[in-house]
């Protein structure tokens, strides 16, 4: 292949150039690609690589679980650590580094496997489960998960083998969080020894995964080798190493893909993706997201308050173009909030009534008449956003162009980029402004991981607080979401569970706290003859590359 | 006379840190953002681990204390703890300095011999390979450095595919090749400046009356370009090549961000954009020391080329 000239790579890279020019990719007819058919893991690699170089989209910043917060602590973190129970790439719930038993609602039993192994040889403990979990709740550390806990009343080891955890009041949603990033188990004896420069560059860190951490330089990549003394015999990796580097340019990403110095990569919304998908030397495959493109309303005291404007806005939102203008196609409609990726339990529950529901489509007409009963037309609100993110103030505008076909006036606030994300947490930013886009995920497959952080009273991203007393004046209404997701948290069976779910989902899709915008898929790019990693979000949760190899 | 010359710009470069730091400092402090948000990549942050993490990097104090704890901290050779990476500013940035000096160093040696190569060619040579040198150099010294980047990238990298598109390499000589193409496109406007330079500053003491006069005495032509050319033309051809070097400086920063280099530069943008306050003044510090340091060293030159020259003289 070296030195070898193909039309198709001269055209990638000239598109490259065309983009760095424009900033702004054209349109390229695509299929939107279909929902619920998507395969969760590539075919399986058949022989060994000696190194692989996965791009994240900047570098990484602590290989602490605890902090792992977004896509490539996630990304990382996935391969080196394992988590008390696992999801599988199609969400599914299963043990872990050990198996879970109820012996009644508020007791959790989890039994660790025998013959678990950390990379330095010693043994998995009680200990080392209890330290970790705690160390989320530490407020002296200030992990990002403490919330997760807030129904824990005790963590204690009542055998050998045996941790049990008790509740303050049933929690179902609690066992998924054991199968994502807060269950993380990492060695006391180590973690301790290293103290605050556990997963820092100049520290260390010790976990049980099939890949065991051997550098990491910032800026350059952490660098990881296949565990060979890995406790589960019957998981053998076929790459010998994998190097995370951080690469934060499309461009740059793209050069890299196509001549091989970057082998494979998880991608949102590349710009350069039609490129990529012209190439030979890179295969793009697309999988079911657990994410959600969404717009978030976050005053109810201004015109979207009223739920004939939230619904006439939907309806009139050009969500096909979007597909094309952000995704590249790789993106589907909504027709709830959740995407269908998320349904990792209650399958059959949640896609016969998913598929049950109506697809978000354009209807303009019956998007103006909303507004005239609403008594809306003239109307202004503020959508906050970012001139220079690129997709953001694609949505941005279009919603901008939807309300005023519909007789409604929109202002765009625009602040830089790293402002941006003072809209999630500083109230002062959110002064004025009646809503913002989002790309938004929960830590497991699970619509509620979600839907609890803004459905929920003291959610992290309840920002109107929808269905509080005394600032949603319709909060006697909305507090039925609340209360249909508290009954669903405490409900044992899985489908039962997930009927009520789809209650809430049913309710919201209409009353529309946060408007569904689409529901990406999760697109893989690998160097063509590479293939076996995990193809959708699983990847952030669980080890996506212990069937990766040459093909 | 020389030590008092380089106590002054000693001075003058403690000054410079200070200045420089406070100004940086205010704009970082002033510029939107919240370091630890830059964390979460846009997630909602437990306002409790905020508040945690806001006290420990003192982000919950005013500017002015903000600024004294680092000055202070500084002063006793603690340039702090980088928020993103917990980790120590000078680590991080020892671990980054190689990548940046061997790419300056790289496309130094590039701009100096590739440079004033062709401009003492052209200057000596009228005819078609001048007229060349002048059509190309046009050219390229009003490429910018990230155009050139991505046309190499095309060129060497995707499509002959003689060298790699990103990343450092590692040992010497695979360092050297993913060096290779940053260093040309970090070059390639420079080296068209300080060659159409040296070949007009060539011209014009070719046509010199001492020239003609030794032309006329018979003197070999090597000896005559060296001593009474080359050693003339040194003047201007130092101070155009101190001048572009000093720049590489700051200009590598985008050919690193362009080629994925772990460099100093690179770094600066990211920690800049992520509010990663103690990492930019730490490599703000050392880029303005770097800066005086290089033109420190042209001033020396000077006087090594011109005995009439002497360090800090105001002429």
């Amino acid at each position: 292949m070296k030195g070898k000239l193909t039309t198709q790579k001269v055209m990638a890279v000239l598109g490259v150039v065309a983009l760095l020019a424009a900033a702004c990719g054209g349109r390229t007819a695509g299929s939107s690609g279909g929902g619920g058919q998507l395969a969760t893991t590539t075919k399986p690699g058949t022989k060994p690589v000696d190194k692989v170089v996965w791009a994240v989209y900047r570098d990484v910043n602590s290989l602490d679980p605890i902090f792992a917060f977004d896509y490539p602590e996630n990304t990382t973190d996935s391969l080196l650590y394992e988590s008390l129970l696992r999801q599988g790439p199609d969400g599914s719930l299963g043990p872990g580094l050990a198996t879970l038993t109820y012996t009644d609602q508020t007791t959790l039993v989890f039994t660790l496997k025998p013959g678990v192994t950390f990379w330095d040889g010693s043994p998995l403990t009680t200990d080392d489960v209890i330290y970790s979990l705690n160390r989320n709740t530490d407020a002296k550390l200030a992990g990002f998960y403490p919330a997760i806990f807030s129904r824990v009343q005790s963590i204690t080891a009542t055998g050998a083998n045996e941790v049990t955890i008790k509740l303050k009041q049933p929690d179902y949603w609690f066992q998924s969080e054991m199968a994502s990033i807060p269950g993380m188990i990492i060695e006391k004896r180590f973690a301790q020894a290293q103290g605050s420069k556990y997963g820092t560059p100049p520290g260390s860190i010790m976990g049980t995964g099939s890949y065991k951490f051997q550098s990491w330089q910032p800026g350059v990549a952490v660098v990881m080798v296949r565990n060979d003394s890995y406790w589960n015999p019957a998981v053998k990796p076929l790459v010998r190493e994998i190097d995370i580097k951080g690469v934060p340019k499309d461009d740059v990403l793209t050069s890299a893909l196509l001549t091989g110095g970057i082998n494979g990569v998880f991608a949102q919304s590349l710009t350069t993706l039609d490129q990529l998908k012209a190439s030979k030397a890179v295969t793009v495959t697309q999988g079911p997201g657990w994410y959600t493109d969404a717009f978030i309303v976050s005053d109810l005291k201004g015109p979207l308050g009223d739920v004939r404007v939230r619904q006439a806005l939907s309806l009139a939102l050009d969500r096909k173009g979007l597909i094309q203008a952000i995704y590249h196609g790789t993106a589907v409609l909504p027709r709830w909030i959740s995407n269908p990726g998320t349904f990792g339990y209650g399958k059959s529950v949640f896609d016969s009534a998913y598929n049950a529901a109506p697809e978000m489509t354009q209807d303009l007409a019956k998007a103006k008449q909303l507004i005239i009963d609403a008594g809306a037309t003239g109307k202004t609100f503020t959508i906050g956003m970012s001139q220079d993110l690129v997709g953001i103030n694609t949505e941005s505008t279009a919603l901008k162009a939807a309300a005023e076909a519909i007789g409604m006036k929109a202002k765009l606030h625009s602040v830089s980029p790293d402002n941006f994300i003072n809209f999630f947490i500083d109230p002062k930013a959110r002064v004025g402004v009646d809503g913002f886009f989002t790309l938004n995920y929960g830590d497991y497959a699970g619509p509620e991981a979600l839907l609890a952080t803004f459905l929920l009273p003291d959610g992290s991203q309840n920002f109107d607080l929808y269905g509080v007393q005394g600032t949603d004046a319709h909060a006697a209404d909305h507090v039925k979401a609340f209360t249909m997701m508290d009954d669903a948290r405490s409900t044992a069976d899985p489908n039962a569970r997930a009927q009520k779910v789809v209650d809430v989902e049913k309710f919201i899709a209409t009353d529309l706290p946060w408007i569904p915008v689409l529901e990406p898929l999760v697109p893989v790019v690998t160097s063509a003859n590479l293939s076996g990693s995990y193809s959708s979000f699983a990847y952030m949760f669980s080890p996506w590359a212990d069937k990766l190899g040459g093909t | 006379m020389r030590l008092r010359y380089f106590v002054r710009r000693l001075a003058m470069l403690i000054v410079s840190l200070l200045v420089a730091s406070f100004v940086i400092f205010a704009a970082i402090y002033l510029a939107p953002g919240n370091p630890i948000a830059a964390l979460s990549g846009g997630r909602s942050i437990p306002p409790d681990s905020l508040r945690v993490l806001e006290a420990r990097y003192h982000l919950d104090q005013p500017f002015l204390v903000q600024y004294w704890f680092w000055l202070t901290n500084a002063l006793h050779g603690n340039l702090g703890i980088s928020i993103t990476l917990r980790e120590n500013v000078s680590d991080l940035i020892a671990s980054r300095i190689s990548t940046t000096a061997g790419l300056v160093l790289y496309s130094s040696i590039l701009i100096i011999a590739l440079g004033v190569g062709l401009g003492i060619l052209s200057g000596l040579r009228p005819g078609l390979l001048d007229t060349s040198v002048l059509v190309i150099t046009a050219i390229s010294a009003s490429l910018p450095a990230f155009v050139a980047a991505i046309v190499l990238i095309l060129v060497f990298a995707v499509q002959l595919q003689w060298f790699p598109s990103i990343g450092n390499g590692v040992g010497f000589l695979d360092q050297v090749k993913h060096l290779t193409l940053p260093a040309f496109a970090l070059a390639v406007s420079s080296l068209a400046i300080v060659a159409r330079v040296t070949r007009s500053a060539i011209r014009e003491e070719a046509r010199r009356e001492h020239v003609q006069t030794a032309v006329s005495r018979g003197i070999p032509t090597a000896l005559l370009i060296w001593r009474h050319v080359l050693r003339n033309a040194a003047i201007p051809i130092t101070t155009i090549s101190g001048i572009t070097i000093a720049s590489l400086i700051a200009v590598a920063a985008v050919v690193e961000v362009v080629f994925g280099l772990a460099g100093l530069g690179a770094y600066l943008v990211l920690s800049a954009q992520s509010k990663d306050l103690a990492v930019v003044q730490g490599i703000s510090l050392l880029l303005v020391t770097a800066f005086v340091a290089v033109n420190v060293l042209v001033d020396v030159l000077y006087v090594v080329l011109d005995p009439r020259v002497s360090l800090g003289s105001r002429q």
